[in-house]
């Protein structure tokens, strides 16, 4: 059990060391979406209520809204950032080939560099926060509300590892995975209330998502986190299911693509 | 009485691929109603290797040299046949079968490029569950035998692909394997580089008998390596034999070429070998039993003025590039003399 650990744990000290190899690039990861935040939604959304002839928009007035967007930036980067570029890469230039005389599974390989990307984010999201505690935009949450919202948030990056590691899986059919992953970002950000949060949204909607995994990406922790009164329970069982699905389908693509693998050998 | 740890049964391995016509319209042709070819990689492929034995695996690009190489590591499972390697079904991709064997490709890397091949070491020590003073032993042994002890701590991105091989090889047999693959180990090296690992691979094989399978397109590689030789064409076995008995495949002639200091004149006792002028006859390459070599060249030295002479040195590189463009000699050669297949 020791030995096996201690691949679980090298593994994931190489994937670090991966992840921080280029400095301006680890740099500009954690400035970047900051000064996106800013340039994009902060000033679109003091355009649309300077506009505006009523100063709240279902509920949010333009403060509130700056709260909900802050949040959504810092809960994207802690549990949606990660993304499975590295994997489908090994199955289109034919690296499995490596993984499986390794000692050590590939799915073991690529959980173990998720785990490393999730320990930079967490530093990442926080120094995001602090950025936006500092500049004004929010205020620092009591700490059961940080802590609540962080457990929730990584696991709810759990369920997005699944999701991306779904879409690198079908690297064994498709040349290029990234339109995939771009597409079902793109219906991730609107379901999930990353870009207008759910109120604004038909009510049947919103009913709709409650079982979906959507809501429990953006909207839900971002509400944990400015304090608002949740149905934790529900987000966790949601997402339980949904992790339990992925993973399956994801051991079954697994199973088939291996199948195409060893007959085409790539 | 040896032991056996290849064993291979009519071994065979069939892939299946479609056409698909170009544009737009041959992807939906293709999707709807697709077209199958089944191409036979390798088939009825028999082989024994014996522990400690290290073997080339020739044959022209294509011929299923890969393949056997991928379905010895487990890589891709065979259609039919049987396969075994020191006791495991390497398809079954079992933890102690992965412990035991190691590949070496020469055209892909299995470094990670982005960190130093240190880094990669240490990964792979835990991969394999070596203990500190093993895995400081045989990486002192390698780094020091290859050369590149300090080269350990710098990125493997920035190696040059000499010292990014060595990087591999080392990578590779860190865990001590009974079985090596090496694929193409020495491709796009320079000379210097090429004997390097030829020679580290040696010293390897001498310290730990371990049993080696190469492929090369590298004479060099084979006549310094192998004793014996398995020649693949079209995914069947053509040869399985020793070197000498393959250098002498096609005749036990040698080529001998010489050097003249002066025009030599058309026709003397050379021109009865129908060798090779140049466009100057001042210099022949011809073909010379091995039996009558000392009294030929004796009879060349004493009739004309010799500069420089020679004979082959890798014969091997003749009945290859012969046999590669001429497969058909083979088979002949085989029904007369009744080689080994």
């Amino acid at each position: 059990m020791q030995t096996y650990l201690l691949k679980w744990w090298q593994t994931i000290r190489i994937s670090w060391s991966k992840y921080t190899a280029y400095r301006l690039n680890f740099f500009l990861q954690v400035v970047g979406p900051f000064l996106v935040f800013f340039f994009i939604k902060y000033n679109l959304w003091s355009s649309i209520y300077e506009g505006s002839s009523t100063p709240v928009i279902k509920g949010y007035n333009f403060s509130d809204m700056m709260h909900y967007h802050i949040w959504t930036l810092i809960i994207s980067l802690l549990g949606q950032g990660y993304a499975a570029m590295n994997l489908s890469e090994d199955i289109r230039l034919g690296r499995i080939s490596s993984y499986l005389i390794y000692p050590f599974e590939f799915w073991e390989f690529h959980t173990a560099g998720f785990v490393s990307f999730q320990i930079l984010q967490v530093f990442v999201s926080s120094i995001t926060l602090c950025l936006a505690v500092f500049f004004g935009f929010i205020e620092f949450p009591s700490l059961s509300i940080i802590l609540t919202g962080f457990s929730f948030t990584l696991f709810m990056g759990m369920f997005w590892f699944t999701m991306q590691y779904f879409t690198g899986l079908l690297a064994f059919w498709l040349e290029e995975t990234w339109i995939m992953r771009v597409l079902l970002s793109i219906i991730v950000s609107f379901l999930s209330g990353y870009i207008f949060p759910l109120e604004l949204y038909p009510e049947w909607l919103v009913g709709a998502l409650k079982y979906s995994p959507f809501p429990y990406m953006s909207y839900f922790p971002a509400k944990i986190f400015m304090g608002q009164e949740v149905n934790l329970t529900l987000g966790y069982s949601v997402l339980t299911f949904w992790i339990a699905v992925f993973a399956y389908i994801n051991h079954l693509i697994w199973k088939k693509g291996m199948r195409l693998y060893t007959a085409a050998g790539m | 009485m040896s032991q056996k740890v290849i064993e291979v049964i009519n071994l065979t391995k069939q892939f299946k691929s479609y056409k698909k016509k170009p544009g737009l319209k041959g992807s939906l042709q293709s999707f709807f109603n697709r077209k199958y070819s089944i191409k036979k990689a390798v088939h009825g492929f028999n082989l024994e290797i014996n522990k400690g034995e290290i073997i080339g695996l020739l044959g022209p690009n294509g011929a299923g040299k890969t393949t056997l190489m991928k379905m010895f590591t487990g890589i891709i499972v065979p259609t039919s046949g049987e396969l075994t390697i020191n006791g495991h079904s390497p398809w079954e991709r079992k933890k102690e079968f992965k412990k035991k064997i190691a590949l070496v490709m020469g055209q892909k890397s299995q470094l990670w490029w982005d960190i130093p091949a240190m880094d990669s070491f240490l990964l792979l020590q835990k991969f394999y569950e070596l203990s500190n003073q093993e895995f400081k032993q045989r990486l002192d042994y390698m780094s020091e035998l290859l050369g590149v002890v300090d080269l350990l701590h710098v990125h493997v991105r920035k190696l040059s692909l000499g010292e990014r091989m060595k990087m591999e090889l080392m990578a590779s047999l860190l865990h001590n394997p009974d079985v090596i693959f090496l694929d193409e180990p020495t491709i796009g090296l320079d000379l210097v580089a090429q004997e390097n690992i030829r020679a580290f691979i040696l010293d390897f094989h001498k310290k730990n008998g371990t049993t080696i399978i190469i492929t090369s397109h590298y004479m060099a590689d084979v006549q310094a390596l192998c004793k014996r030789l398995v020649l693949i064409f079209d995914g069947t076995k053509a040869y399985d034999g020793p070197l000498e008995k393959f250098e002498n495949i096609l005749g036990n002639e040698k080529t001998v070429s010489f050097t003249f200091s002066e025009e030599i004149p058309c026709c003397g006792y050379l021109d009865e070998f129908h060798g090779e002028w140049n466009e100057g006859r001042t210099s022949v390459d011809i073909r010379v039993p091995e039996e009558n070599l000392r009294e030929v060249g004796k009879k060349v030295l004493d009739l004309h003025p010799v500069i420089e002479f020679n004979t082959e040195k890798m014969p091997i590189e003749r009945v290859m590039k012969t046999l590669m463009t001429n497969p058909e000699v083979l088979r002949a050669q085989r029904d007369h003399a009744n080689l080994p297949a």
